[in-house]
């Protein structure tokens, strides 16, 4: 089973769980050997120089070994991608060919590597021709001048590449040795899970297999409006069926706002988190106060007054100043303030009478913080009790947002080719009306599955909450 | 898998020298032949259009989409498209230019013992992998799972047996008739076909966010026989699959004071050899406007008409 036999795993093991995949070099020595990565997760190449900004972009690393059991990550310092020498006490003038006199034979020198300053990473030139028989001469094409008796290094800048999954090794690899591709850690994150969902390009070219052809319902459709029909499926899905994934942890600053996240569509909770680590839900201040879209500065006559380019001048919001400066205990009527935490043995004798006041709103009667979006800036607002909490921020977003984001769990996956072909089937000209309804009440029952299979209801958590009441289910 | 020539040829001569109404030259049957071919070659695309909106029998022989599918499949074809100047315009698959039909001596010239290899001259391995090759030991056609050709090298699979033979390699350039599917293949990237839109499309569909063209899903455009792909990142890697036209026949010959089949200089009908009888009918049709009588063209008229009623109905 751990090796994929034609299901719809097509990565071992140890590709999934230890992000890694091994390969075996020709059992000759030679340069350009390339490797091709089966990961499901692309690779993705910046540069392999570890001092390049490029190299961050790497999703993955290269590593070689000569026992697939120490392994080294393959750089333009390592020693299957470069090899040292130094010159013979002459100066090596600026030219182009020019030879490099060695004072040891050398046989590892490679065309197009690199001649640098061993110490000082100074370049000097570049290998033209592969080092031969007697060893000790390298011709190069020399731009900055040598020194004499200088220690040099031998290197490729670039000793592998990556393009389209496929991996270019251009410095010369052992006989016979190992190579690996290692994931990062967070590419592993994502990869971890992947399973349980299917990436909408998937859901877009089995819909063109199974839905349209000769002889169905949908004879010819253009693949674009099925890629928009699938991703306004996914944006609307969202929105309502699917699991909310998307969290922040934040800090709530002195200016007592955060930005919305770049991905952000709507929000679904704000907590805060005591020290104990449990979060407590913070509520919209929604009918306390608002952020006001536009503070036009007023004249006399109580008239905007405008700039030089005829725009209204904007002031700064006296609501804001005010929400922020007032002390959230005179609205909820919480007279303690301490007490902020989940732990049912920090309450003291005079916490008897907490909820025990008559005649109270129980819309301001909570003692957690109010937020409030402010859609002019883009940020979240909060009570001035949250300054310099934990708080965490619970968003949806609408799977469109990054590649990654393009995927729809499986328990949905039924739910949006529905979606698609009433989609579809409901712009077609010429579709009985009656076809059209078939398929808005398939959409319909298909979304309702969906919804009731992502919400995770399970029987146990249902008996637990039930024993909560004291009340005994039989099951 | 073709339509012999000369089976065709002598079966036209005989109907129409039937109770001596006339003689069809060589010249005229040529062209007629491709005529004709060429007009049944179209009524392929035009019946599988119907076929395609009428139900079919799943049963061997019996469904015609697949029939005519067979028929079509004898003209289809895969070629890279090549970009012009690394940007992303592409060339259609190579056709190559000037004479259109050579005839390649090899070296050695004749069928030697101990000998599977021969090299082909004149035709350059260009020529001989984006065109139809025919090769002749002396008067016979042999069959494509005789030999390979790999560059400019014709290898039989076996020794011929028969020494001495000639051989003749005959190479005719490969027509652009009608693109098929565009592919694009990037590395080890899965291969994804290519969504043809004209300019209308093309400029919404570049400023839609949600579909706009990107290599998991490229669009391209068809003007000039030039393919213009987007995103423009795409500058190799697309391959075209195609239907190219049928090689026109040729029926040609050796002697002057009598007309003698030459089989090596001739070039059999490419259609399938089902519709062998309407090719014959249709030439006949052709053959009594060229001498003028009505009663060939009424009896051919009238079998060709049933013949498409059969296989439409």
């Amino acid at each position: 089973m751990p090796i994929p036999n034609g299901g719809l795993i097509t990565e071992t093991n140890r590709q999934y769980y230890a992000g890694a995949q091994q390969f075996i070099t020709s059992s000759t020595a030679s340069v350009g050997q390339t490797f091709t990565s089966t990961f499901q997760t692309n690779l993705v190449f910046g540069d392999s120089d570890p001092a390049t900004n490029g190299y961050n972009l790497n999703n993955f690393k290269l590593y070689t070994s000569a026992d697939a059991n120490t392994w080294t990550e393959l750089n333009p310092t390592s020693a299957i991608a470069s090899t040292t020498g130094t010159n013979t006490a002459v100066i090596v003038v600026v030219g182009n060919p020019v030879n490099i006199p060695l004072t040891v034979a050398n046989a590892d020198i490679l065309k197009d590597m690199t001649v640098v300053n061993a110490s000082t990473g100074v370049v000097y030139g570049t290998v033209l021709a592969d080092s031969s028989n007697p060893w000790t001469s390298i011709s190069c094409n020399i731009t900055t001048q040598i020194p004499v008796s200088t220690d040099l290094r031998f290197q490729f800048v670039s000793p592998w590449t990556e393009a389209n999954n496929i991996v270019t090794v251009n410095a010369s690899l052992p006989a016979s040795t190992y190579l690996k591709i290692q994931m990062n850690e967070d590419t592993l994150w994502d990869m971890h899970g992947d399973y349980s969902y299917t990436r909408l390009d998937d859901v877009i070219d089995n819909f063109l297999i199974a839905y349209v052809g000769a002889g169905k319902l949908i004879p010819s459709v253009k693949r674009t409006d099925v890629i928009f029909h699938a991703k306004r499926g996914l944006q609307e899905f969202s929105y309502d069926t699917l699991r909310s994934v998307r969290s922040q942890e934040l800090s709530v600053p002195q200016s007592l706002s955060v930005v919305m996240p770049q991905d952000y569509v709507n929000y679904t909770r704000l907590s805060f988190i005591d020290s104990m680590g449990v979060q407590h839900t913070i509520y919209p201040a929604n009918e306390l106060t608002l952020r006001p879209y536009a503070t036009p500065i007023q004249d006399n006559e109580g008239i905007p007054t405008q700039d030089s380019n005829n725009s209204n001048l904007d002031g700064t919001s006296r609501i804001t100043k005010d929400w922020d400066d007032n002390n959230p205990k005179k609205i909820s009527g919480a007279y303690l303030n301490d007490y902020n935490v989940a732990d049912i043995y920090w309450q003291n004798y005079y916490n008897g009478s907490l909820g025990q006041r008559y005649g109270l709103n129980p819309e301001t009667s909570q003692r957690n913080g109010w937020f409030i979006v402010d859609d002019r800036k883009g940020l979240f607002g909060f009570s001035s009790d949250l300054k310099e909490k934990l708080i965490t921020l619970e968003y949806i977003s609408d799977g469109n947002a990054y590649d990654l984001d393009a995927r729809i769990p499986k328990l949905a996956e039924e739910a949006l080719y529905s979606h698609i072909i009433h989609a579809i089937l409901s712009t077609n000209a010429g579709v009985q009306e009656y076809v059209v309804q078939r398929f808005k009440r398939e959409r319909s029952a298909k979304l309702r599955n969906a919804k009731i299979r992502l919400s995770n209801i399970k029987l146990d958590t249902i008996v637990q909450v039930m024993r909560n009441q004291s009340k005994w289910i039989k099951y | 898998m073709a339509i012999n020539v000369n089976t065709v040829y002598q079966t036209v001569l005989l109907i129409l020298n039937k109770e001596q109404r006339g003689y069809m030259t060589p010249v005229e049957f040529n062209k007629i032949g491709t005529q004709s071919q060429l007009e049944i070659f179209e009524t392929y695309f035009d019946s599988l259009n119907q076929q395609l909106r009428v139900p079919q029998a799943d049963t061997d022989y019996a469904d015609r989409v697949v029939n005519l599918d067979e028929k079509i499949s004898i003209f289809k074809e895969f070629g890279n498209a090549t970009s012009i100047s690394s940007s992303n315009v592409f060339n259609l698959p190579q056709q190559f230019s000037g004479t259109p039909f050579i005839s390649a001596p090899t070296i050695p010239a004749n069928t030697t013992a101990a000998t599977t290899q021969y090299t082909i001259q004149t035709a350059t391995a260009d020529q001989l992998s984006n065109g139809v090759v025919q090769v002749f030991q002396v008067q016979t056609l042999l069959s494509a799972t005789d030999y390979t050709i790999s560059g400019t090298t014709l290898t039989f699979n076996t020794q011929p047996v028969s020494l001495g033979d000639a051989i003749t390699v005959n190479v005719y350039p490969k027509q652009f008739y009608r693109l098929g599917q565009v592919l694009y293949t990037a590395g080890a990237l899965p291969t994804q076909e290519l969504q043809r839109v004209d300019r209308g499309e093309l400029y919404h569909l570049l400023s839609s966010n949600l579909t706009s063209p990107s290599t998991t899903y490229p669009i391209y455009t068809y003007e000039k026989n030039q393919l213009t792909v987007y995103p423009d990142s795409i500058t190799n890697g697309l391959s075209v699959s195609y239907i190219r036209k049928p090689l026109p026949p040729i029926w040609d010959f050796t002697g002057t004071s009598q007309y003698t089949f030459d089989p090596p200089s001739s070039c059999n009908f490419e259609i399938h050899p089902n519709d062998q009888t309407e090719l014959i009918l249709k030439i006949l049709l052709y053959a009594g406007v060229v001498i003028r009588d009505p009663e060939i063209i009424q009896v051919a008229a009238s079998q060709v008409q049933q013949e498409n009623i059969n296989q439409q109905s």
